[in-house]
């Protein structure tokens, strides 16, 4: 039986190697905020645990479909063991424990996520800039609170967020269910009529649209006939830039 | 002519009671001072009418309805199947040979059909912009995609497979209920057609899960949806209700549980699945339609409603919906791969304790779908705890599949080929499961394409995937002719590199920031769509091989063997295709279906007459 064990523990480890090997490539998004590298680093941590995982099921289907074939029509007969002694056991407690693994790392992480235990939304409950959010079919209204400015989503109008400052939005819907996400944030929820839901994010990158499209806010629940173009771009600057930026739309209120 | 009295009578009382419903409404309307015509109100009364009149129409009258009340009534086992020939298939027969037949002839129908979609999908996305159809075509056509591959993952192993082999294979003549099998087929067809209707009726809007309040608000084919859904949750109750019943009631001499093929025990743990948990999909539907028609504001917050409370009792079903679909994938996968290593099954009791693991845990885990739904936060934690448990016994599926292989002599024919698919496909689908199941990761990639490619690898690559399998398995059996193996083969691996290659990539636009369910995209996301649109046409392409081979082999396919793949089980100790009552002399079960080679092993089969005083159901025997 270990004349097949070795070679078939070598494919799996060869399997492996090439699976972690996509480490080395820095294929995911642009990220934006600490959210979004608190994120990369769960989806990364996942990733190493299920490479090996996939590669197990993988090594053994190759191993036994090259060298466990027959061409005799199913007249011979393989071994006989039936699996009722030790192996399944093993098995069940090694699966176990793996799975264990991810739940706490999951709830690990989960519990960061959560500073208000009994509210609807991600991080801090408390934040220095506040965003009124108001989601309708298929355009966004986003109202800066306390500053007297408010953007409606357009093809070429663009939200501004001032770097290094927790940003709350707090939304709501008056039609049907939408979803406020910015990929590069890694950040998402859903906008319901009648409730109040929210995420803080903190952008620490400079960025826009232009530079990245993954700055930008996207409807990500099917909201109907428009869901497709339901999106808004993001420019993240500097706080003065976002105070002048403000000040010119305060201006133009009042005038 | 028994066809066209069937399928005539049915069309022509069903069309007449729609119409006559339709006029009733409008009659009693038009009585109380409201407008007479009010699409959706007037239709689902219609609807409601035309589904009774279609039943009755297609055979229920003939069958129930003149026996009760004492009429003179035409037995339907009067007529050979040498007489009727091809028309049993179009007749309420109650065969469940026939019924399974039908089952898996409707299904693969309404596949292509929505394979078909998905290519105009595919079509779409396979640059940024608007190519070539409409927002409203593209939501029609994702909605409609996703609705039938839904009903196709949910009935056709279960209804077509499930139907045709688990009688003959626990040693029954028949399923336990032969008429309620028929009446489980029957509401099918209109159920397919008024979803084929809906672009000309509006189209669809919400995609296959009717989110309210958008499929309260939407001005579509909703109302005509609702109602068919509806109608399709009732054929899934009973059939849910027959196979439990009869597995549990049928079983010959000596067939205990423990020595029940995975492939009965995968159908047995989903029946209990589909007649526990369906009614939450038919409830959501129903509260809809009566927001809808009746303005009662279950989902209306300003009313006092609340439209989360549809997603809770939607997913209530619909999550152990996937396990519908997935426990047929597995049952076959071990049935096939048990048979083809010519070898034990490894592990069978762990085995049948995840089925039955499966079962216990998927009712409590429904909202690992609302994760970004705006539920409160104390509720993340205990389902995703509860999520992430299920890989445990899904886990032991693989240490059977895996232990089977190991040592067997794999005889690698198509069906065997297509069962190591699903294990190698659903290892990827479970792993990407573990990304959405931890809340922090499925906060990026809920609603994403990552989701999709999630989906399709479990759904397809583990369902769909078994469904070939079992179809190659089973073709002799069925149609009493072999297929082309070289074609078979061939089938396979072009579907399964396309199968891959479409949906391993699609994580890709998933994860860089390509949202579900939209006709666009940001440019950055286009080399990674044209790939994928490139691979999902090869996929797409592979199904004419398959339709050829199925086609050009049942009619003029050489004739099988009755047991062509020297296989154990009591499906194949009987004639190709099997007589009508199946088996022609009792059979009685002494061993266990997969001892291949096991020195002194009982054969699992014999036909001696069962000796005076045993007993006659399947409850005798040891273990």
């Amino acid at each position: 039986m270990s004349k097949h064990l070795i070679p078939a523990a070598l494919l799996w480890v060869v399997l492996t190697a090439i699976g972690e090997a996509t480490f080395l490539l820095d294929w995911l998004p642009v990220v934006g905020s600490p959210e979004a590298e608190e994120w990369d680093l769960i989806f990364n941590v996942l990733l190493a645990m299920g490479i090996p995982v996939f590669t197990f099921v993988v090594a053994a289907l190759v191993y036994a479909f090259t060298n466990f074939k027959t061409s005799n029509d199913g007249v011979e007969t393989g071994a006989t063991f039936k699996g009722t002694g030790m192996f399944p056991k093993v098995w069940l407690v090694a699966t176990s424990a793996l799975v264990a693994v991810a739940m706490v790392i999951g709830l690990v992480s989960l519990s960061n996520l959560q500073a208000d235990k009994s509210g609807y939304g991600w991080g801090e409950d408390q934040a220095p800039l506040v965003i009124e959010t108001t989601a309708q079919r298929f355009s966004w209204t986003f109202s800066y609170k306390d500053k007297n400015v408010e953007l409606l989503s357009a093809k070429d109008s663009e939200l501004l967020l001032p770097i290094d400052t927790e940003v709350k939005f707090e939304l709501n819907s008056i039609d049907v269910i939408h979803s406020l996400w910015i990929p590069a944030f890694r950040m998402k929820i859903d906008a319901i009529p009648g409730r109040t839901t929210f995420l803080t994010v903190e952008p620490h990158k400079l960025g826009s649209f232009e530079t990245d499209e993954n700055f930008r806010v996207q409807c990500a629940e099917l909201c109907g006939l428009n869901h497709t173009i339901m999106s808004m771009h993001i420019r993240v600057v500097e706080q003065a830039e976002f105070d002048a930026w403000l000040a010119s739309k305060q201006a133009k209120v009042s005038r | 002519m028994y066809a066209a009295t069937t399928i005539g009578g049915g069309l022509g009382t069903g069309l007449l009671s729609f119409y006559l419903g339709i006029g009733v409404a409008a009659l009693l309307r038009t009585m109380f001072g409201y407008d007479a015509w009010d699409r959706d109100f007037n239709a689902t009364i219609g609807y409601i009418f035309g589904l009774v009149g279609w039943l009755m129409g297609v055979g229920m009258w003939g069958t129930w309805g003149r026996e009760w009340f004492g009429l003179k009534i035409k037995d339907p086992h009067a007529n050979s199947r040498k007489e009727l020939g091809w028309q049993r298939y179009f007749m309420f027969n109650v065969d469940h040979k026939v019924i399974g037949i039908q089952y898996l002839a409707t299904f693969l129908v309404v596949f292509m059909t929505a394979g078909l979609m998905a290519m105009i999908i595919r079509l779409e996305l396979m640059g940024s912009g608007q190519d070539f159809i409409s927002n409203k075509t593209y939501n029609t056509v994702l909605g409609m995609h996703g609705i039938m591959m839904v009903a196709v993952a949910v009935a056709a192993v279960v209804g077509g497979l499930g139907n045709y082999a688990v009688p003959l294979m626990i040693g029954a003549d028949d399923m336990a209920f032969p008429r309620m099998n028929a009446l489980s087929y029957w509401l099918v067809p209109p159920v397919a057609v008024t979803l084929l209707l809906s672009p000309f009726l509006g189209g669809l809007e919400t995609g296959w899960t009717a989110y309210p309040p958008l499929s309260v608000l939407t001005d579509s084919a909703q109302t005509f949806w609702n109602v068919a859904i509806i109608t399709f949750g009732l054929s899934s109750i009973l059939g849910g209700l027959n196979f439990v019943v009869t597995v549990m009631f049928m079983r010959a001499p000596g067939m205990t549980w423990g020595r029940l093929p995975m492939f009965v025990w995968s159908m047995f743990v989903t029946a209990w699945l589909a007649l526990l948990y369906t009614q939450g999909f038919a409830v959501a539907l129903i509260m809809v339609t009566l927001d809808r028609i009746a303005g009662m504001g279950f989902f209306d917050a300003e009313r006092g409603g609340d439209p989360l409370l549809y997603q809770h009792v939607f997913w209530f079903y619909s999550h152990p919906a996937v396990y519908i679909m997935i426990l047929p994938g597995f049952g076959i996968a071990l049935e096939v791969i048990g048979h083809f290593s010519r070898k034990p099954l490894f592990a069978y009791r762990y085995a049948v304790g995840a089925f039955l693991g499966i079962l216990g845990l998927s009712g409590v885990v429904w909202a690992h779908h609302m994760f970004t739904a705006g539920i409160p936060n104390y509720l993340h934690g205990p389902f995703l705890v509860a999520t992430e448990l299920i890989s445990i016994p899904t886990g032991l599926i693989f240490l059977s599949a895996l232990g089977t292989i190991w040592m067997g002599k794999l005889w690698l024919r198509t069906p065997m080929l297509f069962a190591l698919a699903v294990i190698f496909n659903f290892a990827c689908g479970g792993v990407t499961g573990i990304f959405l199941a931890d809340v922090p990761t499925d906060i990026h990639l809920q609603d994403t394409y990552f989701v999709v490619a999630h989906f399709h690898y479990t759904i397809v690559g583990g369902e769909i995937f078994g469904l070939f399998a079992g179809i190659y398995y089973w073709f002799p059996k069925m149609t009493g002719k072999m297929y082309n193996e070289k074609l078979a083969k061939l089938h396979f691996w072009w579907m399964f590199i396309g199968f891959n290659l479409t949906f391993f990539i699609m994580h890709w636009p998933g994860i860089e920031g390509m949202n579900r369910r939209i006709a666009d995209y940001p440019e950055s996301l286009q080399t990674a769509n044209l790939i994928v649109s490139l691979s999902a046409f090869l996929l797409g392409s592979s199904f004419i091989v398959f339709i050829y081979n199925f086609i050009n082999s049942w009619v003029r396919g050489p004739a099988a063997e009755a047991n062509p793949w020297g296989a154990r089980t009591l499906e194949w100790q009987t004639s190709s295709p099997p007589p009508v009552e199946n088996f022609l002399t009792p059979p009685v079960i002494a061993g266990h279906p997969y001892d291949y080679g096991v020195p002194g092993a009982a054969p699992h089969v014999t036909f001696f007459p069962p000796a005076v005083g045993s007993p006659a159901g399947g409850g005798g025997g040891g273990q």
